[in-house]
């Protein structure tokens, strides 16, 4: 199957915090704005052109049941599974499962106490790993805040680093 | 004057700021105000005034209901909704410009200010702290970058390339190249303003709590509240995260590491609230 054509105009597709985007619409354009210690996670079947964007916030949902029944994408360990059975649901195979990730920032903290950038990154590790995926490409850590897009047709992933002028990219099926 | 007072001097220029607000802020803590006291405080600053029922109006009442004067609108949106109101619009003037020498586009000193705030009142009111205060702190804890972006310009860039690099804190850097950093800055500018101790300490030492005694914790829940703002995405700017984590700020509240996601969680519903109740939201702004 090759890339699908975007008939018409690329339309833009914004992923809130604690939520998430899941689509086959070529024209889309799915965009997740700043992301700190938060986490965005993309997933491409490049076969089927099926995306999906993810942005979360914190690692453990056992810390407010409440709000995991009602905002499942708000945390690593609910949103995950979500995003890979909703891409499932529309037709991608989860063999061709491709995941970016980006965010997790840090402040510099030697005592690890205010590290939820990190926790974030670990959970996220270890559910992908349950599941046998494999992250493609990330740019995750450090002192900045990003912003992440995806296209649909071609599953391209681009981050805007913020107070630097440029996007630049991050995977390409 | 000091070398404080001199640095702001050289720089030239302080961004404008409406003389009613601490006023107004004096207002806030007494138990009985009436619509009078306020309208009478900022009749005398026709724009803001006129700031003031244009958000009321345009956002909050809608066009079919439109209060008709500044007295109808305090009664109908209660004073401290006002008061927040005020505030936000007129810290507005300073705070929206780009500063570049940060790499701070259009509205995202503002944005970050707003989120700060909201994630401030968020740990104050969680602990019966002064949630007034605590709103004003967080909304101008970083004004002094307005004023210290100006002093720097060039020395800024090379200033950020090696940063991340040697792990050094901003206001480290700032402290380096001009004697004095961000939060020193802003303090001051709030003394001059005539702001209540507590602003000015909290801002003064809102990167190390500790110092601000006797007022280290309204400090601690500003500390707390701009790290919850970056956390969530509204810490912008080049390398934004290069400040130091103070764990004093937790012992300082008595609160355990794990309160933080709780808060976080409370500031995002500050946010889904300010989203329905200012059509502004700050994911898009």
């Amino acid at each position: 199957m090759g890339t699908p054509e975007v008939i018409g105009i690329e339309q833009k597709l914004i992923v809130g915090v604690g939520d998430m985007a899941v689509s086959n619409n070529p024209n889309l354009v799915l965009t997740t704005y700043a992301l700190g210690s938060c986490l965005g996670i993309g997933i491409y079947d490049p076969v089927m052109h099926i995306a999906g964007l993810l942005h979360v916030m914190l690692p453990d949902s056992r810390i407010d049941a409440g709000r995991a029944t009602a905002r499942p994408c708000m945390f690593v360990d609910s949103g995950v599974p979500l995003l890979i059975r909703s891409a499932h649901e529309l037709g991608a195979a989860r063999q061709r499962m491709q995941i970016t990730v980006a965010g997790g920032a840090q402040i510099m903290d030697h005592t690890g106490v205010f590290n939820i950038g990190k926790r974030n990154l670990q959970a996220l590790s270890e559910l992908l790993a349950q599941n046998s995926l494999q992250i493609v490409a990330s740019q995750v850590g450090g002192l900045v805040n990003r912003t992440m897009s995806m296209k649909i047709a071609t599953g391209s992933v681009t981050l805007k680093v913020s107070g630097q002028p440029q996007e630049i990219p991050l995977w390409t099926p | 004057m000091d070398a404080l007072d001199t640095l702001i001097s050289r720089v030239g220029y302080l961004p404008p700021f409406p003389r009613q607000v601490p006023l107004l802020l004096e207002l806030l803590n007494k138990d009985e105000v009436n619509a009078e006291q306020v309208v009478a405080l900022l009749e005398y600053d026709p724009s803001l005034t006129a700031n003031v029922m244009r958000v009321c109006n345009s956002v909050m009442f809608g066009s079919s209901s439109p209060a008709n004067d500044l007295q109808e609108a305090v009664l109908r949106l209660g004073f401290k909704e006002v008061c927040r109101l005020v505030l936000v619009i007129s810290s507005s003037n300073a705070l929206v410009p780009p500063q570049k020498a940060y790499g701070l586009e259009t509205n995202e000193l503002w944005k970050h200010s707003i989120a700060t705030a909201l994630a401030t009142t968020a740990i104050a009111e969680d602990l019966g702290d002064d949630a007034n205060l605590a709103f004003t702190a967080g909304l101008l804890h970083d004004i002094g970058k307005v004023v210290l972006a100006r002093a720097l310009d060039q020395s800024y860039a090379d200033m950020f390339a090696d940063l991340e690099l040697s792990q050094t804190a901003t206001t480290e850097a700032e402290k380096k190249l001009f004697g004095f950093q961000h939060a020193e800055v802003g303090g001051r500018m709030l003394a001059r303003w005539r702001f209540s101790a507590p602003l000015v300490a909290a801002v003064w030492f809102h990167h190390d709590p500790m110092r601000a005694r006797p007022h280290e914790r309204l400090a601690a829940c500003v500390f707390l509240g701009n790290m919850i703002a970056h956390f969530m995405g509204h810490g912008y700017g080049h390398l934004a995260f290069a400040f130091r984590g103070r764990t004093e700020a937790l012992d300082i509240l008595g609160l355990e590491p794990n309160s933080l996601p709780r808060y976080m969680i409370d500031t995002f519903e500050a946010m889904e609230e300010l989203k329905e109740l200012l059509h502004f939201d700050l994911a898009t702004a």
